[in-house]
């Protein structure tokens, strides 16, 4: 059997083992539909008090701020769950086990990814059903399907940042500030929640540099029909160069985080 | 394929031992430096264990057992000095050295509370990286070797000290290693599980591998052994 089969059933494993694992808690699942859900109810109700030229009606305004908090939960999935599940490794012990297995440490922390964006795509999927059938979000259903891509490739962008974040786990063990942080600067740069053009000229580039932007600008104009400040295709490179650049640049960091570790010996610390 | 599992050692009976016998562990002039430690935990530590061998490494708690042991399982890195499992570079050769290694922490960590002991077997072969005929194959011999048959479908917080010991010696050997590094093994096992822990052993070392055991005394090691040595301020100071 060929060691690529061999590795994508380790990974698997990964996956297998965190989807056991978040079952195994019986709530966990329907707690975090709710959270959502909830979210979305509080947003529907903000936005009928939003009257504004840059957005539009009410509706628009919840259209907007869905497909934004959606994609946000993406983004916040692949940052913080990894983080959370090598913490619990960590204490656990068993990433040392991850460490001298022939998968290897790096490999393992790159599956810790799997489950998280799964469920994450999962969650989003369900609460934008939601959202259409009890608040009437107006989805472009024809368009609908060509979001699905966008939101892999979204979720591909992401994946950098959050393994950034697992790799100063293993070197510094808590980095809660760091991913909420992150996720903070993303939320107010990304325009989650308002039009990345209200933001002052000076700050603005900011929202180009960062993976959050071009897929939620884009997930916008194919689901709710939200015109793009750039053409498709530029969105589309944005969110290509992302995992492009940054990818290569996480892995490295992630063996430096763990060869670091060996030789320090905190590898074995928590 | 480097992880090294492409076929099956039936042993037959016991492997040469001791002298003559080729290395399967081999650590030269291993030193070892905890940041602002005055003092190194392994300072020029030679090491050797043969084909078929059992040693036992004994010394006072801090005298770098541990240390030993990690960095003999590629946990760690040592500061100074060669590693040679089998004669290959662990850090050239990352994969197949980890295949050959059984890799055993002290304490009883290393495991997921919510899993059941099947799922921990199931895992841990699949990131051992071995293939499915292999992997069924050696979760059967690893549930039987230590008696796990009647708890695989037990979720691992619901058992006792004792059983989790087991598991984890299991998950330490399921994919068939040469050499075992076990810290501690005899750790919450009863009677009972100490036998099966010999038992183990022995099944290793008839089809050639070895074994190391760390333990504060000889005595405390649980296994027979062919030599034990003693660490004592960072370095072997003898039998």
């Amino acid at each position: 059997m060929s060691a690529l089969i061999l590795h994508a059933q380790a990974a698997a494993a990964v996956f297998r083992r965190d989807l056991a694992i978040f079952t195994s808690y019986r709530m966990r699942l329907v707690t975090t539909v709710v959270a959502t859900l909830v979210t979305l109810t509080i947003f529907y109700y903000v936005s009928r008090l939003v009257r504004s030229e840059a957005i539009g009606s009410p509706d628009a305004y919840y259209a907007f701020a869905v497909i934004g908090i959606l994609s946000l939960s993406v983004l916040s999935a692949a940052l913080s769950r990894p983080v959370a599940t090598l913490r619990s490794e960590q204490l656990a012990g068993t990433f040392e086990r991850m460490v001298v297995s022939p998968f290897g440490a790096v490999r393992c922390v790159i599956s810790l990814l799997l489950f998280p964006l799964a469920l994450a795509f999962v969650t989003a999927t369900v609460s934008l059903f939601f959202a259409v059938v009890l608040f009437g979000l107006r989805l472009r259903w024809p368009e609908a399907l060509a979001g699905i891509p966008v939101a892999l490739l979204g979720a591909l962008a992401f994946a950098p940042l959050g393994l950034l974040m697992t790799a100063a786990v293993i070197v510094f063990k808590q980095t809660n500030a760091g991913a909420t942080f992150v996720l903070t600067a993303c939320t107010l740069l990304a325009g989650v929640y308002f039009p990345v053009s209200l933001l002052p000229a000076g700050v603005r580039w900011a929202s180009e540099v960062q993976p959050l932007t071009p897929s939620v600008d884009l997930l916008r104009n194919i689901l709710v029909g939200t015109p793009l400040d750039d053409a498709v295709p530029v969105a589309l490179l944005k969110l290509v160069l992302f995992p492009a650049v940054m990818f290569p640049v996480a892995i490295c960091a992630l063996r430096a985080a763990v060869r670091h570790g060996r030789r320090r010996g905190t590898i074995t610390e928590y | 394929m480097e992880g090294g599992y492409d076929t099956v050692v039936v042993a037959t009976e016991p492997a040469p031992r001791r002298a003559g016998a080729p290395a399967l562990l081999e650590l030269r002039g291993i030193v070892k430096r905890w940041p602002k430690a005055p003092a190194p935990v392994l300072d020029a530590v030679d090491f050797l264990v043969r084909r078929g061998e059992v040693v036992a490494i004994s010394g006072r708690n801090g005298a770098g057992k541990t240390t030993l042991l990690r960095v003999a399982a590629g946990l760690l890195a040592a500061d100074a000095g060669t590693v040679r499992i089998a004669g290959l570079d662990p850090e050239r050769h990352r994969a197949a050295c980890q295949a050959r290694i059984g890799y055993l922490a002290a304490g009883n960590s290393g495991l997921y509370g919510r899993l059941r002991v099947e799922q921990h077997l199931q895992f841990w072969a699949r990131l051992a990286l071995m293939p499915r005929w292999r992997r069924d194959e050696a979760i059967a011999a690893a549930c039987e070797t230590f008696a796990l048959d009647e708890l695989r479908g037990s979720r691992v917080d619901r058992l006792s000290m004792g059983q989790r010991q087991r598991v984890r010696l299991a998950l330490a050997l399921l994919h068939g290693p040469d050499l075992a590094l076990l810290d501690e093994p005899r750790t919450s096992l009863d009677d009972e599980g100490t036998e099966i822990l010999r038992r183990a052993v022995r099944r290793l070392t008839v089809r050639g591998g070895s074994v190391v055991v760390c333990a504060p005394t000889a005595e405390d090691a649980g296994i027979p052994f062919d030599r034990c040595e003693l660490i004592a301020g960072g370095t072997m100071v003898g039998a």
